[in-house]
């Protein structure tokens, strides 16, 4: 019978350049500071040696184009590769020198895909998009220099029609969970992205931050509340810049009914950063 | 008002190199086949990414496109 073995929700710009250019000094120290405790993170995901890890992030525009885009959707094939985009914008040169193809862990990603049709959740299948900052800058730091496992990349879809709803996104944990239960892989699973940034998705409003919010959020995982999680609203969401937490939901799902440690938590201002670890094992 | 093609545009503008460059030479000839009103073709032209963003355009597409897109 499988397990979960580890399981984390982290921001995703890892990236101190970024900071230092956007927000300062203490933009730069602030992410320095986050980067240090998520290689402390991967140290622990790493002992737990899963088969498999199960990466829940957001496209950010970037990889489905306006032909379709999907609510939620499933990596499946043999491998994945790095997005590679000609002048890219600051978050992406994260990925720079980074490995251009990652091993994706097909049977876990196709039992996803299959039984999840077959409980009703419509989940799309992607034999081909590339990972972006969103997932790598992530596994990258998790990592350094250790071989990284098979991937499951799940995406959710956070910022334009059709964003699945905060319950529908723990629900597709519940399954993932469900998934792994009954199958036979040590399975590790993180989900990226937050904490409040870019509030109401306004160009004039970039540089703010909610952290009433985000200190409420974070003390509803510590606690375990995951009703009163499941119970946030688009409308929430979008006004306060938390639209990521989407990808947090699925997580939530996943390890329901732990708790969240605290690893990591600052507010910067321009976005409130955070790491969070639950006790699976 | 033309959302759907503001951000088709902006997509565009961020992972089509040549249409980019294109657009840098000369904006209005490179929307000049594009379904928009008169409002959003001025904001594309005269690159005004706040007008865009009020008009609908995403917020992850206008901070993106190289050399156009700004924080």
């Amino acid at each position: 019978m499988g397990r979960i073995v580890y399981a984390a929700a982290m921001s995703h710009v890892l990236y101190p350049d970024y900071y230092g250019q956007n927000v300062g000094p203490h933009g730069r120290r602030m992410v320095e500071e986050l980067i240090a405790v998520v290689r402390e993170m991967g140290r622990s995901l790493t002992a737990a040696a899963p088969d498999a890890l199960v990466v829940i992030a957001d496209d950010h525009l970037n990889v489905f184009s306006f032909d379709a885009i999907p609510a939620l959707c499933v990596r499946v094939g043999r491998s994945v590769n790095r997005m590679i985009q000609d002048d890219a914008i600051e978050f992406d040169r994260a990925l720079d020198g980074l490995p251009e193809r990652y091993p994706v862990h097909e049977d876990l990603a196709t039992s996803i895909l299959e039984r999840g049709v077959q409980a009703g959740f419509d989940f799309a299948a992607s034999w081909s998009a590339p990972l972006d900052h969103a997932f790598l800058s992530p596994v990258s730091t998790l990592y350094g220099d250790r071989p990284v496992p098979p991937l499951v990349p799940f995406w959710v879809n956070c910022f334009v029609t059709p964003q699945p709803t905060a319950k529908r996104c723990f629900e597709a944990g519940r399954h993932i969970a469900r998934v792994v239960a009954d199958g036979p892989w040590t399975v590790a699973v993180i989900a990226t992205g937050g904490l409040s940034h870019f509030p109401e998705l306004s160009l004039a409003r970039i540089g703010q931050s909610d952290p009433v919010f985000d200190r409420r959020i974070v003390k509803l995982m510590e606690t375990g509340d995951h009703d009163a999680m499941t119970a946030l609203t688009a409308k929430e969401l979008h006004e306060s810049g938390s639209h990521e937490l989407l990808n947090w939901l699925v997580l939530l799902g996943a390890v329901s009914p732990a708790r969240a440690r605290v690893r990591f938590y600052g507010e910067m201002g321009r976005v409130d950063l955070a790491a969070l670890e639950w006790d699976v094992a | 008002m033309s959302r759907y093609e503001t951000n088709v545009l902006l997509y565009r503008l961020k992972k089509d190199a040549a249409f980019r460059d294109r657009f840098r030479a000369d904006p209005r000839q490179a929307l000049a086949g594009a379904d928009l009103s008169d409002e959003e073709r001025e904001a594309f032209v005269r690159w005004d990414a706040r007008k865009l963003n009020d008009l609908g355009g995403l917020l992850h597409l206008l901070i993106s496109i190289p050399g156009l897109g700004s924080h």
